[in-house]
């Protein structure tokens, strides 16, 4: 770029040629007033004409944050002309304008009323004319003031460009010109995802959050920075804090992994926070009846029950759920506690349902089992084989990074997935498979790839081992007969496989889709593989990308929350590893690999399992075959439940302790890309609450092991002295966006993409795979495929959504998704409700009819106790990694009359 | 003229004679001619405009040169006698004004060009726009065959750089220059867009021309596409014009099968479609980014330039985009040189301007004169004077325009002249106004129509026009009050310093025009 | 035609969505854009309701409550304003017994105001529908609007 001089207020000033005026000002200290753009988003209109300046031999005044600056011009920001200008363009806006500042939630933090004060403007000189709009409150986040809107656009560009949602538009025209939802309905009634980013960017109080109103103004906030404890995005913001409470959430542009974007739960799913059951004394079941008591009795009770079952069955008769729920810190204290103090490796959290495949595909292929690339590297993709991943709903932010890469950049999408999910309006092609048949379709495609001869010759000679096996067995799946398996055309395939191998950079993403089959972990040496023979590995914006769920599901597992694995993933079985823990914990500890999820709720069932604590999981409605479940936690001798609401599990337990939200604790967790995050502490535990972590500790004491840390940033120091993936991690590195792992010492930056010149386990290893059935396919009797998984608004067993007002008004109840055909030859129509049979039980949920399951398929979401899905799952394990079977099963669909 | 004919009839059908029953008239001619034996001595000719207007069904015959109008059904049997068995005109409807005939430019006094020696409109009226032979048979296709076949792309931009054609769509901007942009870009394909939105009250005369002679906006465009390197044209027509639309879709028709547009023309290599675009009610689309999202599908508001169209303009490709009767020059300029060209019109300006006069005159109607004439000119010698009163004031170049009181009578029209006065030529429309006009009344209605038609895009057009008519509005229903029309002109000339594009720019024109020509006329009421 | 027959004549682009939604209003017996329409458009022509909705909205010939059968537009600019234009819209007003932007019960008129049609030449003037009517007055705004009833009821008969 060519550099040029130019004048500014007097003042000679090198810039770069074609910046605009507004930042060429900004740079040399000049602060010229805006209202309508977001240079930051890369949106100037130039509509609103507040940053007009005066350049000298122009006709007019120019818009600063459009004008673009050449040699010799020479520029005056504060001469009477423009003052005047803004003056009146000021003058104009506030003339229609409610000036009700003094009960407007924007008070405080509102542009208009910053120009005004700035310009000393106190009323329009051109009289008055209101707008006399109604107010919008359809949607139950949002609160729409368009008397307020200074038509800026703000929020349709973000809403259009970033969200690309396309709720809302501009619609009409001249003083007629307002922001319009759909086809001008009530906000609710449109497209809208209620994400807020329209509130986020609203420079004046034409939007506002609604549960907020009237509890707080600008500056009586304190602004929390933390880290979402949704999904795995990891996204960034902000609690703002008033009297102790926590009154709502606000974003901001500076945050690495989302900006200003945070999906609706991070946005507006906070108030369970708050909620008067919260659970805020430890309770002890007497008699079949909580009774309150206190942290005393209750560390004592547990200490003395721990003690005699582990005296009279052996430690291995105990077993503990730890949490994605919780920090690093917590599940690192968890799992030192079950292996130190209880003895036993019997520990495992809800990764197990989740990533576990994840965990044994990859590392065998690759040597560790995360996200090989960063989100950010997303957008840059040329081309994303997106596959069992419903991500606007489940990863948000993540799916904004896919929206652009396709609209902005022009990347190809291939989206494989049984359902009609929203990626699919995207995807240059849409591949419709049968549940279950990801094997034989990844065999397709790399069988398409070996034949032309578009296989990536030099990666696989250098890099890898085990092709010649590979290219065996693949052979067999020609398109045609993967065709038959999957129900995909054949030249689909072609087409699907030609894309993947071609594009210069292809990022397989992946999720719950492959991962939930009793072949999970097949299915994610298929990705592994297919990733491996085109060379799309160790390269940015490719790579296979298993998107995880939990907030801090990475890091629970990083922390060896796993019965194999200490923190890091080291193996319990490798005597070093072992010999290292024990020195540095002080006690003898078992290289016995301990108990899976699914593993422990059978052996209780069996009765060899006598106790089990469960820190912030709701297996009671999360694992699979829940009558048989419930029934395991229900014959424990001793169940012990760490949670912040009274669960279905919680209800199961003979003691229930009151844990903290994260807006109560410090921490870090750790987000899908690896990324290291702190959480802080914005308000006081609630009532007796109190941080796991410290539950851990105290409950150690009380056992006899001394466990003594003053605040969590002393347990990550002890993390990173045993883990070498987290050897640089240190809580005064993280301030600014965190760290991703490998992050080996003190000076290490942190890793954006792994693998890059050498596997983890040195050369990547292909292994062929077969194609096998689910484990329970539909018949005649029960002939439909049931399928599970989420919906946006909701999380998980719905313990904390469901407490959300927006969420759960948003959102009331359990949906099962049927395909037009089926609800006619079934005789449903929408709204109705049926009686949903597998040949483990039997649930009633109201009918969507929807071209978003394929004919023969129904889904529904497992966040209802009323209607819980999980009555009808199998829980058939996968026989590696021992996830359960969650995404096929065979029901049978009633009518109810 | 075909057949052996003694005389032709010409019908004039164009908008306003449609309305009086123009095509009816047509049919009962031709019965009449069969029933009188006349078949094959006259023949009934559909025409675009012939000149007047407002004055009914409009005819005119050939060679003889005579213009009827208000023609009625039941004058026909009669006329046809009187004319054609007793060959004598038929005084009753005869009207002042002759066609227009071919007459040696070389030797005329250029500054005269009402219904003769005109440029741009000189086949209206005079062949039948829906026949393409007769457009041949006049000439048409010429140019583009000497483009194609003699002449360089650049050639061609140099012709039309020196002939000093400037754009007729208002701003003025030199023709040939702006295509030399166009042509230089480098992205393809590249786009010719004729700009056919005449939204400007008071404006018509390009919808007289697509109506009246259609082939020759379409081949100045296939030359424009040829110089500058673009085998697609597109017509942005308002909704509004039926007959313009049918008229040049017919005409594309023909030309494509002539091979005169399509592929190889004229067996050349050169490849040109023309498209037509509607519009559909909007104002500001007329200026050309808007016009460029509207043709795109998109809400009709400007575009930041730069970038310029010429170099990102329709879907993002080099576009250039001219007025209806900016390529209606075209051919003739091609066809007789650039020299021909200057000796009309003045220096700065050369070539004739095609005006719609109306308001309190005797002749409202078309004209098309030498650039340069004066009011004065127009109103007593095209207008046929004041109608009743006597003059006040004029708007030229339409609501956007500006205000010549009568000290401005004298002032030549083009480009140069208005620009040292701070004005500017506009679009052609020329409204007359006697004293019985008040000025607070007409500014009203003026920026009611900007309070209409601003896009909404930014503050200072979108709130400025509607509070200027508020304060008006407040004034003549006598509730003005002191400082009013001080707010008034802050606000105007404040719109003109901020707005994003020339609507915004332009709407106050007319406001701060009167407040410095009548200021008593505010006061006054204000008074009041 | 159908939605999805106006959007496939247009080859289901973006630049013709003008052209697809004159079609689709005219199209309608009542000459509006239905929520239906748009709905069913957005489908074909995966243009979202709001894009369509804001787009349409700016353009005065759109409409999106239903109208009568035939439109009557009468030129507010300038030039008709100067001979008449207000006398003309109250004759109608009264005529039909409609404010602007109202329809007669029959469904056969709808009154709307509009800027300069172009045939400004014949102030006052008006459309209907497509066609234009100039040089108005009192009385041939009662003939016009007298021929075109007997008309209509002449083909319901
Ligand atoms: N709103 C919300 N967000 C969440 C969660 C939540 O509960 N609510 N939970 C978080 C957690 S822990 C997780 S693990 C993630 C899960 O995120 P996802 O994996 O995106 O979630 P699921 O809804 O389980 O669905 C995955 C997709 O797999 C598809 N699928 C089903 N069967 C098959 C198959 O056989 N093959 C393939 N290829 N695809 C198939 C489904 O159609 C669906 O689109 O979401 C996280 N984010
Ligand atoms: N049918 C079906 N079942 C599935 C799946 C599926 O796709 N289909 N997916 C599986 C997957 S991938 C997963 S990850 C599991 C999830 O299974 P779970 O982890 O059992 O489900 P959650 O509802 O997330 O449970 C987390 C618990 O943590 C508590 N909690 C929430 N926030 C906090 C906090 O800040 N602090 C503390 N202390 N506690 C908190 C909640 O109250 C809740 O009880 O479900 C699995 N089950
Ligand atoms: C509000 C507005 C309306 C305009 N309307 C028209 C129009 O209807 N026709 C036209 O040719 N130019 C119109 N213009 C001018 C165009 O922007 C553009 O300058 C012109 O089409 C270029 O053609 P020319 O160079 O041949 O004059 C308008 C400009 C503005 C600002
Ligand atoms: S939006 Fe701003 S200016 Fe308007 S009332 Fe609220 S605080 Fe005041
Ligand atoms: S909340 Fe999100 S989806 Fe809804 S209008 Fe705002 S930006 Fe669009
Ligand atoms: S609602 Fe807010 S962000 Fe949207 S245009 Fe109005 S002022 Fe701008
Ligand atoms: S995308 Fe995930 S991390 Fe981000 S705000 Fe939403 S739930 Fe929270
Ligand atoms: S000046 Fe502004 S509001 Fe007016 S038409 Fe131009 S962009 Fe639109
Ligand atoms: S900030 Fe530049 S025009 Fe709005
Ligand atoms: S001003 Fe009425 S038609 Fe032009
Ligand atoms: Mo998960």
């Amino acid at each position: 770029m060519k550099e040029v001089k130019i004048t500014i207020d007097g003042q000679e000033v090198m810039a770069q040629e074609g910046k605009t005026i507004l930042e060429i000002a900004i740079e040399a200290g000049i602060k010229i007033p805006t209202l309508c753009a977001m240079p930051e988003l890369g949106f100037t209109p130039g509509s609103c004409r507040v940053c007009v300046v005066e350049v000298e031999g122009a006709p007019t005044l120019v818009a600063s944050c459009v004008y673009p600056v050449r040699e010799g011009l020479i520029i005056h920001t504060k001469s009477e002309r423009v003052l005047q200008a803004r003056r009146i363009v000021l003058e104009l806006l506030i003339a229609s304008h409610p000036l009700d500042c003094m009960t407007c939630e924007k008070n405080g933090d509102c542009v208009l009323e910053d120009l005004a004060y700035e310009l000393g403007v106190k009323e329009s000189r051109f009289g008055r004319i209101e707008r006399k709009l109604p107010l919008d409150e359809s949607n139950p986040f949002i609160v729409r003031d368009l008397n307020k809107c200074v038509l800026c656009r703000r929020c349709v560009e973000i809403c259009n460009e970033i969200q690309q949602t396309y709720a809302i538009n501009f619609g009409y025209r001249s003083s007629k010109t307002k922001v319009i939802a759909d086809g001008d309905n009530g906000l609710r009634y449109s497209e809208c995802v209620s994400c807020g980013q329209c509130v986020a960017v609203c420079p004046v109080g034409a939007l506002i959050d609604k549960a907020a109103q009237g509890k707080g103004r600008t500056w009586e906030f304190t602004k929390v920075k933390t880290t979402c404890n949704y999904c795995g995005c990891g996204c960034n913001f902000d609690f703002n804090v008033k009297e102790g409470k926590v009154i709502k959430v606000t974003s901001n542009p500076e945050s690495v992994v989302n900006g200003i974007n945070l999906c609706v739960k991070g946005r507006f799913g906070y108030d369970y926070i708050h909620r008067d059951d919260r659970l805020t004394t430890p309770l002890i079941k007497k008699n079949g009846k909580f009774e309150k008591a206190s942290w005393e009795e209750a560390y004592q009770l547990i200490s003395d029950k721990f003690t005699q079952i582990k005296k009279e069955s052996g430690s291995d008769s105990l077993a503990v759920l730890s949490s994605a729920k919780c920090t690093n810190e917590e599940n690192y204290l968890l799992m030192k506690f079950s292996r130190a103090v209880l003895g036993t490796n019997n520990v495992d959290h809800c990764a197990r349902l989740c990533h576990s495949a994840t965990v044994a595909g990859l590392a065998q292929a690759f040597g560790s089992g995360a996200m090989t690339n960063s989100i950010k590297e997303i957008a840059d993709a040329s081309a994303i084989y997106l596959t069992g991943s419903n991500t606007t709903e489940n990863h948000p932010i993540i799916a904004l990074e896919i929206k652009k890469a396709v609209t902005k950049n022009g990347a190809k999408l291939i989206v494989a997935d049984p359902r009609e999910i929203e990626l699919a309006k995207y995807a240059t092609l849409w591949l419709r498979q049968r549940p279950g048949t990801d094997v034989a379709l990844f065999n397709g495609l790399m069988n398409v790839i070996i034949n032309e001869g578009l296989e990536d010759k030099e990666f696989i000679a250098q890099r890898t081992e085990g092709y010649e096996e590979l290219k065996k067995t693949v052979l067999k799946y020609t398109p045609e007969v993967v065709e038959k398996i999957t129900g995909v055309p054949a030249d689909d395939i072609r087409k699907a496989a030609r894309i993947y191998a071609t594009a210069p950079t292809t990022s397989l993403i992946y999720s719950m889709g492959i991962t939930q089959h009793t072949t999970g972990t097949d299915n994610v040496l298929s990705t592994a593989n297919i990733a491996m023979l085109t060379g799309n590995v160790g390269k940015e914006s490719a790579g296979v990308n298993p998107l995880r769920g939990q907030s801090n599901v990475q890091g629970a597992c990083d922390l060896g929350a796993l019965p194999n694995f200490y923190s890091g993933y080291q193996k319990v079985t490798d005597s070093q590893v072992k010999d290292k823990f024990s020195k540095a914990w002080g006690v003898d500890l078992s290289d016995k690999v301990g108990l899976t999820v699914v593993e422990i709720l059978n052996a209780a069932y069996e009765g060899k399992i006598k106790s089990i604590f469960v820190m912030a999981e709701n297996p009671a409605m999360s694992d699979p075959d829940l009558n048989h479940a419930r029934e395991a936690l229900k014959k424990t001798e001793f169940l012990v439940v760490s949670d912040v609401f009274m669960t279905e599990t919680a209800e199961l337990a003979d003691v229930v302790l009151p844990g903290v939200t994260i807006a109560e604790k410090d921490g870090t967790i750790t987000n899908t890309e690896r990324r290291v995050q702190r959480i802080r502490k914005a308000i006081e535990p609630i009532g007796d609450s109190k941080p796991e972590w410290k539950i851990i500790c105290e409950l150690s004491q009380k056992m006899g092991y001394n466990m003594n840390y003053n605040n969590p940033g002393e347990i990550m120091e002890e993390i990173s002295q045993l883990t070498p993936i987290y050897g640089g991690i240190h809580y005064n590195r993280l301030d600014d966006g965190g760290l991703q792992w490998p992050c080996p010492d003190a000076h290490h930056p942190g890793t954006k993409y792994l693998h890059k010149d050498k596997f983890s386990r040195g050369k990547g290893k292909f292994f062929a795979v077969e194609f096998k059935e689910a484990a329970e396919l539909p018949d005649e009797e029960y002939p439909f495929i049931f399928t599970t998984g989420r919906v946006l608004y909701h999380f998980h067993t719905g313990t904390i959504t469901r407490r959300s007002k927006g969420l759960n008004e948003i959102y009331p109840e359990a949906l099962v998704e049927i395909n037009p055909q089926d609800a006619e030859e079934l005789g449903v129509k929408e709204g109705e409700f049926v009686e949903v049979a597998s040949r483990r039980g039997k649930i009633k949920a109201k009918v969507q009819v929807t071209e978003k399951s394929g004919k023969g398929v129904v889904f529904m979401s497992f966040h209802f106790h009323e209607a819980a899905a999980n009555l009808l799952t199998n829980s058939a394990l996968d026989p590696v990694s021992k996830i359960p079977e969650y995404k096929v099963c065979a029901v049978k669909i009633q009518k109810i009359s | 003229m075909t057949k052996k004919d003694i005389a032709q009839i010409l019908v004039g059908i164009d908008g306003n004679t449609v309305l009086s029953g123009a095509r009816k008239i047509k049919t009962k001619l031709i019965t009449e001619i069969n029933k009188q034996g006349l078949l094959d001595q006259v023949s009934v000719i559909e025409t675009g405009s012939i000149g007047p207007v407002n004055k009914g069904v409009v005819i005119g015959i050939y060679p003889t040169r005579e213009i009827y109008g208000n023609v009625t059904e039941n004058d026909i049997s009669e006329f046809i006698q009187e004319r054609f068995i007793k060959g004598r005109p038929y005084k009753k409807l005869l009207l002042p004004e002759k066609l227009p005939i071919e007459i040696d430019l070389t030797a005329y006094d250029p500054r005269k060009t009402q219904y003769f020696g005109r440029i741009v409109l000189d086949n209206c009226g005079k062949i039948n726009p829906e026949d393409i032979k007769e457009y041949i048979g006049v000439g048409g296709y010429e140019a583009l065959g000497i483009a194609l076949k003699e002449k360089t792309p650049e050639e061609i931009i140099e012709i039309v750089k020196n002939s000093g054609l400037r754009g007729r769509g208002g701003a003025g901007f030199p023709t040939g220059l702006k295509w030399s942009f166009a042509a230089k870009a480098k992205r393809i394909p590249k786009y010719v867009i004729c700009n056919a939105d005449e939204g400007e009250p008071g404006t018509f005369k390009d919808r007289l021309i697509m109506e009246g002679d259609p082939h020759k906006i379409l081949e100045g465009m296939a030359i424009c596409g040829y110089a500058i390197g673009a085998n697609t044209g597109y017509i942005y027509i308002r909704g509004e014009y039926q007959l313009s639309i049918q008229r040049l879709k017919k005409a594309i028709k023909d030309a494509e099968k002539l091979g005169l547009l399509g592929k190889n023309i004229l067996g050349t290599d050169f490849d040109f479609e023309v498209k037509i675009k509607i519009g559909a009610g909007s104002y500001v689309c007329g200026e050309e980014t808007t016009l460029l999202n509207s043709m795109e599908g998109f809400r009709g508001e400007p575009r930041l330039k730069p970038p310029f169209p010429a170099e990102s303009g329709f879907l993002s490709h080099p576009t250039n985009v001219n007025n209806v009767e900016t390529f209606a020059n075209i051919a003739p300029i091609v066809l007789n040189g650039a020299e021909w060209f200057k000796k009309f019109g003045t220096k700065d300006s050369p070539g004739t301007k095609v005006y719609t006069i109306l308001g309190h005159i005797n002749r409202p109607g078309l004209i098309e004169v030498s650039m340069g004439i004066t009011l004065r000119e127009i109103i007593y010698d095209y207008a046929g004077g004041i109608s009743s009163g006597s003059f006040k004031m004029a708007q030229i170049g339409g609501t956007a325009g500006n205000i010549l009181s009568s000290e401005f009578l004298d002032v030549p029209l083009d480009f140069e002249s208005l620009r040292k006065l701070g004005y500017s030529l506009g679009s052609g429309a020329i409204l007359i106004m006697n004293e019985t006009v008040s000025v607070v009344d007409f500014m009203k209605c003026c920026i009611k129509f900007f309070v209409h038609e601003s896009c909404g895009k930014c503050t200072p057009c979108r709130e400025g026009t509607k509070y200027i008519y508020e304060i008006l509005d407040k004034i003549s229903s006598g509730k003005g009050k002191t400082g009013d029309l001080e707010t008034l002109k802050l606000l105007g000339k404040s719109m003109k310093d901020t707005s994003f594009c020339p609507l915004g720019q332009s709407a106050p024109n007319s406001l701060l025009d009167t407040l410095k020509l009548f200021p008593e006329e505010y006061n006054q009421i204000l008074r009041k | 035609m159908t939605v999805k027959d106006i959007v496939n004549k247009y080859k289901n682009k973006r630049e013709n969505l003008l052209l697809i939604l004159h079609e689709i209003q005219n199209c309608h017996p009542q000459n509006y854009l239905s929520k239906e329409d748009i709905e069913l458009l957005s489908k074909e022509i995966k243009i979202p309701v709001s894009d369509i909705v804001g787009t349409a909205s700016f353009y005065s010939m759109f409409s999106f409550t239903p109208r009568g059968k035939y439109i009557i537009r009468v030129c507010e600019s300038l030039p008709c304003h100067l001979l008449g234009a207000q006398t003309i819209f109250k004759a109608i007003e009264t005529k039909l017994g409609i404010k602007e932007g109202e329809t007669t019960k029959d469904g056969l008129f709808t009154l709307e105001g509009t800027s300069c049609l172009g045939i400004c030449s014949v102030a006052p003037a008006i459309m209907i529908n497509d066609e234009a009517y100039g040089n108005l007055d009192e009385e041939k705004i009662g003939k016009i609007l007298d021929q075109i009833r007997e008309k209509e009821s002449k083909n319901n008969d």
